[in-house]
């Protein structure tokens, strides 16, 4: 009797486990390149002035989302790497669910110098503190291990 | 090309993207892989079956009501809706109900020589009752439809409990059986 047949064995029943291969690849694009070629080389940041509005987009674009002028190679401005905690939190779980070693403090920095924004992690022993409107600079990689990606920021203080 | 000026949107150029300016870092990306597993309960029946797969066996499940053999096995008949009544052992010969000549691998990937693949009616189970496998020991010009097949398996120690237990099927010759 197959339905009605008792089931006695625990490990009868199974599972079947498997990976899904789902790979993410994201070119920079053309100002990406420029703007990550920039802090390979640098410690400041790479910005574009729009000639219309004179806004300044961070991260660079080649075209202004505002007045969609187009951004000429005179446009681009180097800013410096320091900008203002706009928004933060603190993080205690990785992507997995799992309870990080240690909190990380995720924040929302408002770049000097531009209308833009970046995500970064603070370097903070303090999770109690109040960061909103803290001045903080980002800290590179050295150079020569600069790989291009935004992971060269190591941490922001 | 020529520059066209627009006023909106505005004209921005394409990039072609080949593989080798990845592998040769001409341009700056990022990359992720996430962790991305599932966990798919089999229940009663494709437990049997699978872990029938691992000692070399066939299973079906027969439904008294329709006189059908069913492979791979439910615990119900999807015909009448009652409960199946019987495991049957089935032999690893079959015939070959339809086939593809891919010359995708499972990732998609282009690839030289083809591989066979395509459902199998199983001996013992009632018409056109089957799965889907590889085609072994044969060329792409040898494979048709209706051709009798024969399971190769793994050696024993190598087998995991999965479908794949059985490499693929090959030409049932005679006397083979």
């Amino acid at each position: 009797m197959g339905f009605l047949e008792k089931q006695t064995d625990p490990t009868t029943p199974m599972h079947w486990r498997g990976d899904m291969q789902a790979d993410y690849f994201y070119p920079s694009g053309i100002a990406g390149d420029k703007f990550f070629r920039h802090i390979m080389e640098n410690d400041t940041f790479l910005a574009t002035k729009c000639s219309k509005c004179n806004k300044v987009l961070f991260p660079p674009r080649l075209y202004c989302e505002d007045c969609f002028e187009e951004i000429q190679e005179m446009d681009w401005i180097e800013v410096p790497s320091t900008g203002t905690v706009k928004l933060y939190t603190v993080v205690t779980i990785n992507a997995h669910g799992k309870k990080l070693e240690k909190p990380r403090v995720i924040a929302f920095i408002d770049i000097d110098k531009t209308n833009g924004a970046l995500l970064g992690v603070i370097r903070t022993n303090d999770f109690n503190k109040d960061f909103l409107g803290t001045k903080v600079k980002a800290i590179f990689k050295q150079k020569g291990n600069r790989e291009g990606t935004l992971k060269d920021i190591l941490y922001w203080e | 090309m020529e520059k066209e000026k627009k006023s909106w949107p505005p004209y921005a150029p394409g990039t072609h993207v080949k593989e080798s300016d990845i592998r040769e870092k001409k341009l700056t990306y990022t990359w992720w892989e996430p962790e991305v597993q599932y966990s798919w309960s089999l229940g009663h029946a494709m437990s049997k079956f699978i872990q029938g797969l691992k000692t070399g066996k066939i299973y079906g499940i027969h439904c008294k009501r329709c006189k059908r053999v069913i492979v791979p096995p439910r615990m119900f008949c999807e015909y009448c809706f009652g409960p199946t009544d019987e495991w049957v052992e089935l032999k690893d010969t079959g015939v070959i109900e339809t086939f593809s000549i891919s010359y995708l691998d499972p990732d998609a990937r282009r690839i030289e020589e083809p591989i066979l693949v395509g459902v199998v009616s199983i001996d013992g189970a009632s018409p056109k009752h089957g799965f889907m496998h590889y085609f072994g020991e044969m060329t792409k010009d040898e494979i048709k439809i209706g051709m009798k097949v024969k399971a190769v398996w793994k050696p024993e120690n190598e087998r995991e409990g999965s479908i794949t237990d059985i490499k693929y099927f090959k030409p049932l010759k005679g006397g083979d059986d």
